[in-house]
């Protein structure tokens, strides 16, 4: 375990040193996610209506969320394919360590980092906007905390398929917008959407931010299917993960043949 | 057949890649060799021999179909980490490194992959920059330090960990006469001073002449020639002869000559050049015999060839050709 922790803390300080070292590159990520979000949010004002004010609420939590989502997923599934392209997964399999704590590991740095610049963007979407949404932090952490495995699940999908499939940047990208799907779907209007990666934790979010709801005021049935989804769609990534490496060892796949 | 002193075995190794059309590639064709600890092993052949293959199966990273890899007595499918806890490789046409981590990170990141902790291991980490000359650049990103210098990089990155077997797939490939003097001669020290084993393919003959006690030359996935360099060099070294005669032969003594294995006859306006590999010391008194059918025939010279490695490797390869062109026929 305390071996473990050593691995945990060698990705922390390479995920570290990169974006501090890059910092500029992801810079422009960051503002581009920003223009998009100002063109998004001045086209709602533009509408109007007399809910406008809510619906800006939702747009920032709702933007907030697919930002999360999207760095969630893409940086498994991203990471499987550069790191197989450039020839340095083949080095991450030698480890002495199985690939799954390395890819934990390097989730685990990566999320952290992550975590920091949504947040910087939360609240800079909500100067920007001028609202100001419920950041109960008791009720948000364990919701965030349990959403996140349904997008890891995803990477591990695409990371699996992208190992094999060695082309599939046109797929990853309509992703992107089938995020937006998943976390914004009324999973109150329509049961089996409940089921849609991401969308049931999504709702919860929405309840604490939008509707000033706790934590504590949800049914125990309601955490529990919020527990329950993301481990499986955990798992159901995981698992697909598995057979994908599999037949890359197979066919030696791992590099770029 | 199991001695005791051998880190690593091979045994039995196949390996085909099925492909979307047509027959599957067999890469390994049931390959089975030994390395002993502290030595260093060439692993040659052609392109599309099969190396690279037999490198990543021997680092769990390609399954075999069949056969078995023991590192150090450890199955490297079946006790995967233990495994790969003594073996690191430097592979081909892969980064190997982060470049966009400098010198030293890159050794730091790798020695935790490995299982160690940094901190712990700061000396060997110091170390080996010091002994790849790296010190300069120990804080540039590797992505700003040229391609030598990478490549030494990420043979200290194999290094570091003190695995025990450290394999390399072509690390001389590209970099210029005096990298590559250096990457040899670093690792020969860390062989014979740390008694380390490595194991290396590459296509590069003065490399092996250089640095590689033992080769196996293996040939469309089977193993074609294994032996002590020294030995392969006598072998051959002793036993091949140039002929130069002042003029041309008769076709008489031509059909005669050209009958004999492993004979090469090129004639010109006035001279006429022979060499022969022999089999045995029989063949060169039967050369000299056929010469001497003809009065007129001047021997002007008669040379034991300088052979180099290179030389032998063809050979060997142009034997094995025409072993499987007999096998064809017959
Ligand atoms: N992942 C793969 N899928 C399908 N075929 C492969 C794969 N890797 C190698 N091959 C094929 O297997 C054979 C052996 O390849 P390998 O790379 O092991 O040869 P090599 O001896 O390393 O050659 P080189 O000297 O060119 O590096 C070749 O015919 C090659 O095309
Ligand atoms: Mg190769």
């Amino acid at each position: 375990m305390q071996k473990i922790w050593l691995l945990g803390k060698a990705f922390l300080k390479r995920e570290f040193i990169l974006f501090k070292r890059y910092f500029f590159n992801s810079l422009g990520g960051i503002i581009t996610l920003y223009v998009i979000f100002l063109m998004l949010f001045l086209g709602f004002k533009g509408v109007g209506g007399p809910n406008v004010g809510e619906s800006i609420e939702g747009l920032v939590v709702g933007y907030t969320l697919w930002m999360f989502a999207l760095s969630a997923y893409q940086d498994i599934t991203l990471t499987i394919q550069r790191e197989a392209r450039e020839g340095t997964l083949e080095q991450l399999y030698m480890s002495v360590y199985n690939f799954g704590w390395v890819m934990a590991a390097k989730t685990f740095a990566q999320s952290l980092i992550n975590l920091i610049i949504v947040v910087g963007m939360l609240f800079l979407l909500m100067f920007t906007t001028g609202t100001f949404l419920n950041l109960d932090v008791v009720s948000l952490v364990p919701l965030v905390f349990f959403t996140l495995p349904n997008f890891f699940g995803l990477g591990f999908i695409f990371g699996g398929i992208a190992l094999i499939f060695k082309q599939i940047n046109n797929y990853l990208q309509i992703m992107q917008f089938v995020l937006i799907l998943f976390v914004s779907v009324p999973v109150g209007s329509v049961p089996i959407f409940k089921f849609m990666p991401g969308s049931w934790g999504s709702s919860l979010i929405y309840r604490v931010m939008l509707a000033g709801e706790s934590i504590f005021q949800f049914a125990a049935s309601d955490l529990v299917f919020l527990c329950g989804i993301g481990l499986a769609y955990l798992l159901l990534g995981i698992a697909v993960y598995k057979i994908c490496e599999r037949i890359a060892i197979d066919r030696g796949l791992l590099g770029q043949y | 057949m199991v001695s005791s002193d051998s880190i690593l075995q091979v045994a039995n190794v196949i390996k085909n890649y099925s492909v979307r059309k047509g027959e599957p590639i067999k890469a390994v064709d049931n390959i089975s060799f030994e390395v002993k600890k502290g030595e260093i092993l060439g692993l040659l052949g052609p392109n599309g021999a099969g190396k690279t293959t037999t490198v990543k199966i021997i680092c769990s990273l390609i399954r075999p179909d069949s056969g078995t890899i023991l590192v150090d007595g450890i199955d490297n499918f079946q006790h995967r980490s233990k495994a790969l806890g003594k073996i690191s490789a430097v592979l081909e046409g892969n980064r190997n490194i982060y470049w966009r981590l400098t010198v030293r990170e890159n050794l730091e990141f790798f020695a935790a992959l490995k299982g160690y902790n940094p901190k712990e291991l700061k000396k060997e980490i110091d170390y080996y920059i010091d002994f790849f000359d790296l010190k300069d650049k120990e804080h540039e990103t590797a992505n700003k330090i040229s391609r030598g210098m990478k490549q030494k990089l990420a043979i200290a990155v194999a290094m570091v960990t003190n695995s025990e077997i450290v394999l390399l797939d072509e690390p001389t490939l590209g970099l210029d006469v005096k990298a590559s003097y250096e990457i040899r001669d670093l690792l020969k020290k860390i062989a014979y001073e740390e008694g380390r084993t490595v194991i290396l393919t590459t296509h590069d003959m003065n490399v092996v002449q250089d640095i590689c006690e033992r080769v196996v030359i293996i040939d469309k996935g089977r193993i074609i020639a294994e032996d002590r360099i020294e030995n392969l060099m006598r072998l051959f070294q002793v036993k091949s002869y140039k002929f130069i005669l002042k003029d041309r032969l008769t076709d008489e003594q031509q059909n005669q000559l050209l009958a004999i294995p492993h004979l090469t006859l090129l004639e010109t306006e006035d001279a006429t050049e022979i060499e022969l590999n022999l089999e045995n010391s029989q063949t060169f008194y039967q050369v000299i015999d056929i010469l001497r059918i003809e009065e007129d025939t001047v021997i002007e010279s008669i040379d034991r060839q300088e052979i180099n490695f290179e030389k032998i490797f063809m050979d060997i390869l142009g034997r094995s050709d025409e072993d499987a062109k007999d096998l064809a026929v017959g």
